[in-house]
C-alpha cells in the first residue's frame, strides 16, 4: 500500500466536481460516465493492487448498500 | 403550529408568561431622547440590551409580542454563546436548565456508519454544545433584562416607522394605547426576519433559497437515549429523507425531517400528516416503543440570504434581520449572539467617547464576514443534507455507502458545527509579527483554561480590554501599564503581581499559547483577540489600542 492519498478538502472537490459533471449528462450516460472515468483513474495509479483494492471497497459499499 | 384545540401559547411542559403594556412618558407629551433603542426583544436583541448594560448604556427594547416566541425553533447553543452569557451573568440558568452535549451519529440505511466528537477537554468551562429551547434562552435573557436598571422593555409596542439623519433616528411606534415618536441616538435592529426597519430603509437580502424543506417537529417523549445528534439518511421507514434528532430539556425530543422535491409542503404541514409520520420515524427510525405526543411543528426552508452592508448610518441590523442562514451546523441564533455582541460593545464605546465613530466601521466587516463564512460551510452540508439535484443525491449517496467501511469518506458525513469566527481581516486586528506555535490567532476569540476548580482563565476577564501577560514584563512594559488604567491585566504564572491580578499559570498553560516569559495578548471586550506578541513594547500596547480606539481616546 502506498501511503500518499488525496487530501480530504481535494476529495470534496471532487465529490462536487463529479455531482457538477453527473448533472450535465443525460442520465442514461451516467454509468458508461463512471466506468469511463473509473478506467482513466486506474491509468493514472502505477500499482495495479491498489486498483483492485479499490474495486472492492467500491463493490462492498454496493453490496452492503443493496441490503 | 400545535395541534387542534390547543392555542399558540398552549404548550405541555412551557408556561408563557404575559408581559403588560407599560404607558410609556411618549404618550403623555413627554420627549426623552434614548441613546439607544433596539427593535425587538428576542434572544439576539435581548443579549444586545444586556452586553449595552455590561458597558453602562441604558437602551430601550420594543417588541409587538406580548410574550416569548411560540415554538422551540433554535435548540443549539454552542460553547462560544455559553462564554458570551458567562459575560453577561446568566449562564448558569442555561447551564442548569440545558442539556450538554458532545458526540453525534450517522446512520445509512438503519446501520451507524460514523461517530463524531467535538473537541472538549477538561481545559473548558463549557460543553461544546448546550440544547435549550428557545423559549427558555428568551426567557433567561429577559429576567435578567427585568433585573437591570439599565434595560427598559417595551412590550406590546410595534415599530411601524424609521427615520434617520445624521443626529439620531425616530421611530413611530403604535400600541394599544395609540402611536407615538421615539428618538434615540443609534438604532438595533433585531426584528427578524420579517424585519420591518429593513424595509423601512429600503434594504433587502440578497443570496439564494437552497431546495429542500423541512419540517420541524417536538414530541413529548420518555427515552434514555443520552444527548446526541443523529442524522438518518435512508432508513427503510422513510427511504427520501434526511432525518435529524435531537433530544432537548423535559423529555421534549426534536424531530426534523426533510420533505420530498414534489411533496406539497401545505399539505405535509398538516396535523394528521405530521402525526403519521412523526410516528413513523418515533417507531422505525428511533426504534422507541413508548408512547408520545405532539407539541408543536413548522416548516423550515434552507436560506443563504444576508444585507449587503450590515450598517447604515446610525442603525446596525443584527441577528436574523441581517442574515437568514439555514439550521443545519446551528449557526442562526448562535451568530445572532455573536453580532449582539459586537455591536453591543463598539456602540457603548463609541458613546461614551472612548473610541471614535470609526470603531463602528468594523462592525459588518467582521460579522457579515461571519455570515459570509457560514454561508460557505452551510452550502456544503445543506447540499449533503438535501441534496439539490441527481448529481448530488448521487455522489452524497456514495460517500454514505463508502463510509460505511471506509474511514476516509467519514468526514463528508460530518455536521461542520458552527465554530467562532476569526476577525482575521478586520481592521481592528493586528498580524502576528512575533512567531507562535501555538495559541489563539489575532481575531481569534481566546481559548479557554482550567485554572483550579471551578476555576477558569476566562472568567476572569472584565468588561473592557484585556491584557494576559505571561510571567516577568519588561521594565519598559511595567511602567507601560500605569498609564492604561482601564485595562484589565491578568498576570499570568506569577504569585503576586504589582501590574494586575496575579493567576496560576503552568507550563502547559504558557505552551497552550505558545508564549514565552513577557508574552501578551491584548483582548477586546468580547474576547476576540487584537494582537499578541512575544515582547511587547510600550509603543506596540499603545499602537494596538490606537488601532481599535482610534484618536478619541482620552
Ligand atoms: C419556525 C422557525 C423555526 C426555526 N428553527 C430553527 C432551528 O431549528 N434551529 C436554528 O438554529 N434556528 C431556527 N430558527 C431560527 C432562529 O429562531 C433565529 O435564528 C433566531 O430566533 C433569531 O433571533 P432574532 O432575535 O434575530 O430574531 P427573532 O427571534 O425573530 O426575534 C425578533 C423579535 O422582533 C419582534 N418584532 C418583529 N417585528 C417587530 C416590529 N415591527 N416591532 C416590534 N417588534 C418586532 C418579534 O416579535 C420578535 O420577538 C427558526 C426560526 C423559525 C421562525
Amino acid at each position: 500500500m502506498t501511503t500518499s492519498t488525496l487530501p480530504f478538502n481535494d476529495l470534496e472537490r471532487v465529490y462536487e466536481l463529479l455531482a457538477e459533471a453527473l448533472d450535465d449528462l443525460p442520465e442514461a450516460q451516467e454509468t458508461p460516465f463512471l466506468a469511463q472515468l473509473a478506467l482513466a483513474l486506474a491509468h493514472r495509479i502505477p500499482d495495479l493492487s491498489e486498483v483492485e483494492a479499490a474495486i472492492r471497497e467500491a463493490r462492498r459499499a454496493s453490496e452492503d448498500a443493496g441490503k | 403550529m400545535r395541534p387542534a384545540g390547543r392555542a399558540e401559547s398552549d404548550s405541555l411542559y412551557f408556561d408563557y408568561p404575559y408581559f403588560p403594556f407599560v404607558r410609556p412618558p411618549e404618550l403623555d407629551g413627554e420627549t426623552p431622547r434614548h441613546r439607544v433603542a433596539i427593535v425587538g426583544a428576542g434572544p439576539v436583541g435581548v443579549t444586545a440590551a444586556l452586553e449595552l448594560a455590561r458597558h453602562g448604556i441604558d437602551c430601550v427594547v420594543l417588541d409587538d409580542k406580548a410574550t416569548v416566541n411560540d415554538g422551540s425553533r433554535a435548540i443549539c447553543l454552542s460553547r462560544h454563546s455559553l462564554e458570551i452569557l458567562q459575560q453577561l451573568g446568566v449562564d448558569r440558568r442555561f447551564v442548569a436548565k440545558g442539556l450538554g452535549w458532545t458526540r453525534g451519529r450517522t446512520y445509512f440505511r438503519d446501520r451507524e456508519i460514523y461517530r463524531f466528537e467535538m473537541p472538549h477537554s477538561d481545559q473548558e468551562r463549557f460543553l461544546p454544545m448546550v440544547n435549550l429551547q428557545q423559549q427558555y434562552i428568551e426567557q433567561f435573557l429577559i429576567e435578567r433584562a427585568m433585573e437591570s436598571e439599565r434595560v427598559t422593555l417595551r412590550w406590546q409596542s410595534a415599530v411601524s416607522g424609521v427615520t434617520q439623519d445624521a443626529d439620531g433616528v425616530t421611530l413611530t411606534v403604535s400600541t394599544p394605547e395609540g402611536d407615538y415618536a421615539l428618538a434615540c441616538d443609534y438604532l438595533l435592529a433585531a426584528d427578524g426576519a420579517r424585519s420591518v426597519v429593513r424595509k423601512a430603509l429600503g434594504l433587502a437580502l440578497h443570496g439564494e433559497a437552497y431546495e429542500g424543506r423541512y419540517v420541524i417537529a417536538d414530541v413529548r417523549l420518555k427515552s434514555d437515549f443520552p444527548t446526541e445528534r443523529r442524522a438518518f439518511f435512508h432508513s427503510a421507514a422513510l427511504p427520501e429523507a434526511t432525518i435529524l434528532v435531537h433530544k432537548q430539556p423535559d423529555d421534549i425530543w426534536r424531530i426534523d425531517y426533510q420533505l420530498g422535491p414534489d411533496e406539497d409542503p401545505e399539505a405535509a404541514v398538516r396535523e394528521e400528516a405530521i402525526r403519521d409520520r412523526v410516528g413513523l420515524i418515533i417507531r422505525e427510525v428511533m426504534q422507541e416503543r413508548g408512547d408520545w405526543e405532539l407539541e408543536w411543528w413548522s416548516l423550515y426552508k434552507a436560506h443563504t440570504l444576508a444585507l449587503d452592508d450590515y450598517r447604515h448610518g446610525r442603525v446596525l441590523f443584527i441577528g436574523d434581520s441581517a442574515h437568514l442562514v439555514p439550521i443545519f451546523g446551528v449557526r442562526g441564533l448562535n451568530n445572532g449572539l455573536a453580532d449582539a455582541v459586537n455591536a453591543g460593545w463598539k456602540l457603548a464605546w463609541v458613546l461614551q467617547g472612548r473610541a471614535s465613530a470609526r470603531l463602528l466601521d468594523s462592525y459588518t466587516p467582521e460579522r457579515r464576514g461571519a455570515t459570509l463564512d457560514v454561508f460557505a460551510n452551510a452550502g456544503k452540508s445543506t447540499r449533503f443534507m438535501t441534496p439539490p439535484s441527481r448529481g448530488y443525491r448521487l455522489m452524497r449517496d456514495a460517500a454514505l455507502a463508502l463510509a460505511l467501511d471506509n474511514d476516509y469518506a467519514s468526514p463528508f458525513a460530518d455536521p461542520r458545527q458552527v465554530t467562532p469566527y476569526t476577525y482575521a481581516e478586520s481592521p481592528l486586528t493586528l498580524a502576528d509579527r512575533d512567531a507562535f506555535a501555538a495559541g489563539p490567532r489575532p481575531g481569534a476569540p481566546l481559548i479557554n483554561r482550567r485554572l483550579g476548580d471551578d476555576d477558569f482563565l476566562l472568567d476572569y476577564l472584565g468588561t473592557g480590554f484585556s491584557l494576559l501577560l505571561f510571567g516577568e514584563a519588561s521594565p519598559e512594559l511595567a511602567a507601560a501599564l500605569g498609564d492604561h488604567p482601564e485595562l484589565r491585566v491578568l498576570h499570568l504564572g506569577v504569585e503576586d503581581s504589582a501590574l494586575g491580578r496575579a493567576l496560576p499559570g503552568d507550563a502547559a498553560l504558557f505552551a497552550a499559547y505558545g508564549a514565552e516569559p513577557g508574552s501578551a495578548y491584548l483582548v477586546r471586550p468580547d474576547r476576540h483577540l487584537v494582537a499578541r506578541w512575544k515582547r511587547p513594547t510600550a509603543a506596540d500596547l499603545n499602537d494596538a489600542l490606537n488601532t481599535v480606539l482610534g484618536d478619541a481616546r482620552p
